[in-house]
This record gives structure tokens, C-alpha cells and sequence, in this order.
């Protein structure tokens, strides 16, 4: 189970800029981005789309097309994918742009890390996003070679399930109910939904065992 | 007491743009009088019309976004240029560090301590005090010390320096095509403009609680600040070289100490070497914390003073190699007064490039939304921006060719 597990974990920051191809092997483009839909209803939001830069083109391709080739790589199912133009709709978090690199407070308020990477699973046939990476090792992996952010580490991550939704960076206008409007503006971040000091951060063999649980019993429930 | 009430209501802009008068500032502008009088007066008013634009987008980018640089550059910039941003930033306040070092040495050199005992006591000094004391009391302690430099606007006065060359000098260009010249100007640029008060100026507008809607009175706060700081290091220039001006360069630290004697007499010396303690050892404490939590705060790992050492190990890692790397350079033999002009050139040569950082993310509509830079201001900040980054690219280029 572990085993299965580790091989359908996915690092966002492995797949940023891998080379995106079709069922033919024809290159499509470069994966720039992640979209993920996220409503107060689930607490480990779907991949939605995935955003492809061809050129100075960006377009959407939804991820009914997708399929995990790897913790680094993904591919089109299909050489007659439909891609879109990008168009942002309520709900849609844009991974690497909203939420890599941008702070979490804690429920006080107090600044207490930034996600260095971010972390997918294969459940099923869907890609859900299920933690956040706040080590320093995934930040030295990102600075490296492209060849070495495929081997997928897990640092100290923390569960996505406690985070609560996005800040307005005015402290007086809370905004939860609308979590992907504010989302990747200036001196915004996400919030916990605890106190800095509650936060379990997991250690690798930590955010296994519990991804393994999760994948359990959402197997359990999707069957 | 009635100093300490006064500081603690100072506004971030004023203290942010008083830490560039420290030993590498006092130093620096020293220098500028004794080896060309009056001369650089007006580089040094321009010099504070871009500082004062380089202030204002700094506070206005903590006021609006709640984030200091480090976290902006972060988010903003793809990780390998922000992980540069921040590598410039430490090797620029390494270089502070080491000027303070030599400061201190070199003040406590004027009552008869050897360098090699004051700079590694004040090392074991700062690092205790910071780490397990109380450091905000020894800052207070050191602010009142630095204050003595209050006195060059007087000791300018005293020294009857020429009003009609003054005037002339800081009206009218007079500049020298001299390396020498070059070289003193880009070591101006970096002790007045440089990157460490941009990053302590937008933290500390954003630990103030300074929003959108209370900028204005900060925007006022920070404009001020930038002019009053440059006020004094032109009344050190214009002190410095009513008493030595035309004499070359300073042959060591304690010869600044004559543009004080129209204030002390013969204990101009002493009140001088007071005065560059104090503002050495406030530098040496504060500019190697401030990096520590810039870096440690864009790599978002653990960053503060009450977590024991092996909880925040970049932080304090960061922290104490800025220290003993300074203390060490300071140590090595060489005149002191160049070490310390060649760390504010090479502070004048990282600054253009951090400036671009600060221009780039004021200019965006995606991070200050109206309040981002309009088409004039854009014009003037990349003006600013342009020359100070061509003056810097000049000296490095001749400064390269001449160890070829």
C-alpha cells in the first residue's frame, strides 16, 4: 500500500515547466500550472485543468485529459485534448501562482511558514491536491537541476485539510466564504485553521501513513 | 529619558534613512570632504532626490501589501532570481558589518585599546547580548551614543567653511573625471542608498500596521527622513572639509575626528570616537539581525530570538556567520578607511541591481493595484535607477580592467 501510495504522490514543483506531451508523444507545451477547484464542500479540492505555455500561448487543458506518468510528469490521454483559453472561475485556485511560495498564518494571524512545494495524489482516477511542503530541502531541490526535482522527496509537510481558506491582506476583511477571489493577489496567503503552535507539521514517513488513511477510506467511499 | 520618548515615536522612514549614518556612512561622507572639499555636495543632492524616491516605494510596498521585500521578491520573482536577491542582499551587509567592525576598532584605537582586543570583546559582546540578552536596551544605549554626530551640522558652522563654495557646490556640478572621483561617488551611492534600509524600511512600515489608509502620514514620515538623514551627512561633508578639505584622502579613521574640534577642541577626538562607537556598535547589531530575518523570512523557516538555537538554525546560522566573517575582515592588516570605502562600493555596486527588484514590483498593477507607480513617477524612479546602475557598472568595469 505504501508502496502504491509513494508512486502516486506528486510534487507540483517537479512538475512546473516539465515538457507536457500527447498520446503520440508530440510535445504539447510546458506545464506552468496547476488548477485546482475549491469549495467549502471537500477538504482535498480536485485538479481541475492544468495550464500549458506553448510558446507566449497559455492555455487550460481539463484534466479529464491527464494521466500520472510519474511523481514528475503527466500526459495528454488522448492527441485531440481540447485546451482553452485561460478564464478564471469562483472556486479556481491556480496552484503555482496562489499558493506556492505564498505565506500561512495560523488562525491568530501570525505569519508561520510558506509552502515550498505542493502535493498531489492519484485517488482513483483523480488528482487531488493533499498537503504542502514548508521544509528548506524542497527550496534547495527547486533552485537545482531540473533532473533533480524528479526525485521526489518528501520533506515536513503539512496537511491541506487544515488549511481554512485564503486572507485578504486587510486584516478587516475576511473573505473565507470567497476563497479563490483574493487568491494570488499581493500580500495575500492562506490561513490555518488552528493556532501556530497546534500545527502538526508530519515528517515524510508521518505524511505517508496519513495520506495512506485518507486514500483508504476516500477509496472506500468512491466505491 | 526624554531621548528614548522621542525615538520611540520616531517614524520607521526616519530611523530606516539615520542607519545609513553609520561608521561606513560617517566614514564614507569624512572621506568625501577631506579628499574633495566641497565637490560632492552635488552628487549628494541628487543622490537623496533618488532616495527619497527609493523610500517611498519601499514604504508604500509594506503599507499596501502587508509583506516586507523578502516575501515580495519571493512570491513575485521565480525562486533562482529571488535566491540571488537574497545572496546580494547578505554579501551587501556582510560588507556593512565589516565597516562597522573597522569602526569600532578604529574608535577604540583613539582611547588606546588595540583593534585585536575591542572588535573580537564587541563580537562576544553583540552576539551574547542579542542572542541571550536584552538587545533592545543595548540598542537604546547605542542610539544616544550615535547621536553625537547631531553635532556636525554645529562643528559646519563653527568650522566657517566658505559659503559662497559651498553654495556653488551644491547648486552646480563640479564633479572630477577621476577614478578616484568614480570610485568615492558609487561609495556614496552605497552608503546612502543602501539595500539593507530598504528592507528594514517596508518591514518595519509593516510591524508599524501602516495600511492603505494611513499611509499618507507615513509617506510624509518617510520623505522627511531620507531628506533629514542627508542633511546630516552633507553637514559632515561640509565639516569635514572646512577643516581638512583638499588634504586627500583620510590616512586613517581619527583623522575625521578634526571636523569636530570647532565643537570639542581638544576633545574632539574622544566625542568623535563616542559618537562612531555608538553608531558602529548599533550597525553591528542590527544590520546582521535584519538580514537574518530577511532571509530566514523568504525562505520561510523558523526566524526569532526567542527560539533556542537549534529551532532556528538558518536564522541563527545567518545571523552569527555575518558577525564573525565581519569581525574577522575587519581584523586583517590593511588601512581601515579603504577597507571600509571598498565595502560601501561594493554595497554601490549590488544597489542598482536590488533597486530594479523594487522598481519592478512598485510598478505592478498585480501587486500595488492603483497605488502602483503612475507614468511620471515610473519615469523618475527608472531614471534614478538607470544612472545609479550605470555610475556602479563605470567603477566596476575600470575596477575590473585595473586587476587585469
Amino acid at each position: 500500500m505504501a508502496h502504491e501510495l509513494k508512486g502516486s504522490l506528486i510534487s507540483l514543483a517537479a512538475l512546473l515547466g516539465s515538457e507536457v506531451k500527447d498520446s503520440d508523444g508530440r510535445s504539447v507545451g510546458r506545464l506552468s500550472d496547476v488548477v485546482v477547484h475549491w469549495t467549502t464542500r471537500e477538504a482535498y479540492p480536485t485538479v481541475k485543468a492544468i495550464v500549458v505555455k506553448a510558446g507566449k500561448l497559455e492555455v487550460v487543458i481539463g484534466a479529464r485529459w491527464l494521466e500520472v506518468v510519474s511523481p514528475s510528469a503527466v500526459r495528454l490521454r488522448s492527441s485531440r485534448a481540447y485546451a482553452s483559453a485561460i478564464d478564471r472561475h469562483p472556486g479556481d485556485v491556480a496552484l503555482a501562482h496562489d499558493v506556492l511560495d505564498r505565506q500561512v498564518v495560523d488562525a491568530d494571524g501570525v505569519q508561520v511558514l510558506r509552502p515550498s512545494d505542493i502535493y498531489l495524489a492519484a485517488v482513483g482516477d483523480r488528482i487531488e491536491l493533499v498537503g504542502i511542503e514548508v521544509g528548506v530541502g524542497a527550496l534547495v531541490r527547486r533552485l537545482g537541476p531540473r533532473r533533480l526535482r524528479s526525485h521526489v522527496r518528501l520533506g515536513r509537510a503539512i496537511d491541506w485539510g487544515s488549511i481554512s481558506g485564503f486572507v485578504p491582506r486587510t486584516p478587516g476583511d475576511m473573505r473565507h466564504g470567497r476563497r479563490s477571489q483574493i487568491a494570488g493577489e499581493a500580500g495575500t496567503g492562506l490561513e490555518l485553521d488552528r493556532e501556530a503552535a497546534e500545527v502538526k507539521r508530519l515528517r515524510p514517513s508521518e505524511v505517508q501513513a496519513a495520506l495512506e488513511d485518507a486514500r483508504a477510506k476516500r477509496t472506500g467511499e468512491l466505491a | 529619558m526624554a531621548i528614548l520618548g522621542f525615538l520611540a515615536i520616531l517614524g520607521p522612514g526616519l530611523i530606516s534613512a539615520n542607519a545609513g549614518n553609520d561608521a561606513g556612512g560617517i566614514i564614507t561622507y569624512a572621506s568625501a570632504g577631506s579628499q574633495f572639499g566641497y565637490r560632492m555636495l552635488f552628487l549628494m543632492i541628487l543622490i537623496t532626490v533618488a532616495l527619497v524616491v527609493v523610500q517611498e516605494m519601499c514604504a508604500r510596498l509594506g503599507a499596501y501589501t502587508g509583506e516586507g521585500l523578502g516575501a515580495l521578491i519571493r512570491e513575485q520573482f521565480p525562486l533562482p532570481s529571488g535566491a540571488a536577491a537574497m545572496l546580494l542582499l547578505f554579501i551587501a551587509n556582510a560588507g556593512l558589518t565589516v565597516s562597522e567592525f573597522a569602526g569600532i576598532g578604529a574608535s577604540m584605537e583613539i582611547f588606546g585599546v588595540s583593534r585585536y582586543i575591542a572588535v573580537p570583546l564587541a563580537l562576544a559582546g553583540i552576539w551574547t547580548v542579542t542572542v541571550l540578552g536584552n538587545y533592545s536596551l543595548a540598542e537604546r544605549v547605542f542610539v544616544v551614543m550615535g547621536l553625537v554626530f547631531l553635532t556636525y551640522p554645529i562643528a559646519a558652522f563653527l568650522g566657517h567653511p566658505d559659503p559662497g563654495a559651498v553654495a556653488s557646490n551644491l547648486l552646480w556640478p563640479h564633479f572630477l573625471h577621476s577614478k578616484a572621483f568614480l570610485l568615492l561617488a558609487v561609495a556614496l551611492i552605497g552608503t546612502t542608498i543602501t539595500p539593507y534600509m530598504q528592507f528594514y524600511l517596508t518591514s518595519a512600515v509593516v510591524d508599524k500596521g501602516v495600511t492603505p489608509e494611513t499611509y499618507r502620514g507615513e509617506r510624509i514620515d518617510t520623505i522627511n527622513g531620507a531628506i533629514l538623514s542627508d542633511v546630516v551627512s552633507i553637514f559632515i561633508i561640509i565639516a569635514t572639509a572646512a577643516a581638512i578639505g583638499g588634504t586627500g584622502p583620510l590616512s586613517n579613521i581619527g583623522q575625521a575626528a578634526a571636523a569636530l574640534r570647532p565643537v570639542a577642541g581638544e576633545a574632539a577626538s574622544q566625542l568623535f570616537a563616542i559618537g562612531l562607537l555608538g553608531a558602529a556598535l548599533l550597525a553591528a547589531t542590527v544590520v546582521p539581525l535584519s538580514t537574518a530575518y530577511a532571509i530566514a523570512e523568504t525562505a520561510g523557516v523558523e526566524r526569532s530570538l526567542s527560539r533556542k538555537l537549534r529551532e532556528a538554525p538558518v536564522f541563527y546560522g545567518i545571523y552569527t556567520v555575518q558577525l564573525v566573517v565581519g569581525a574577522a575582515i575587519a581584523l586583517l592588516p590593511g588601512n581601515a578607511v579603504s577597507l571600509v570605502i571598498n565595502a560601501q562600493v561594493l554595497n554601490g555596486f549590488i544597489t542598482p541591481v536590488l533597486l530594479t527588484y523594487i522598481l519592478i514590483l512598485a510598478n505592478r498593477r498585480s501587486v500595488l493595484g492603483d497605488a502602483a507607480n503612475g507614468p511620471i513617477f515610473r519615469t523618475v524612479a527608472t531614471i534614478c535607477v538607470t544612472v545609479v546602475g550605470l555610475l556602479s557598472a563605470v567603477v566596476l568595469v575600470q575596477t575590473v580592467i585595473g586587476w587585469l
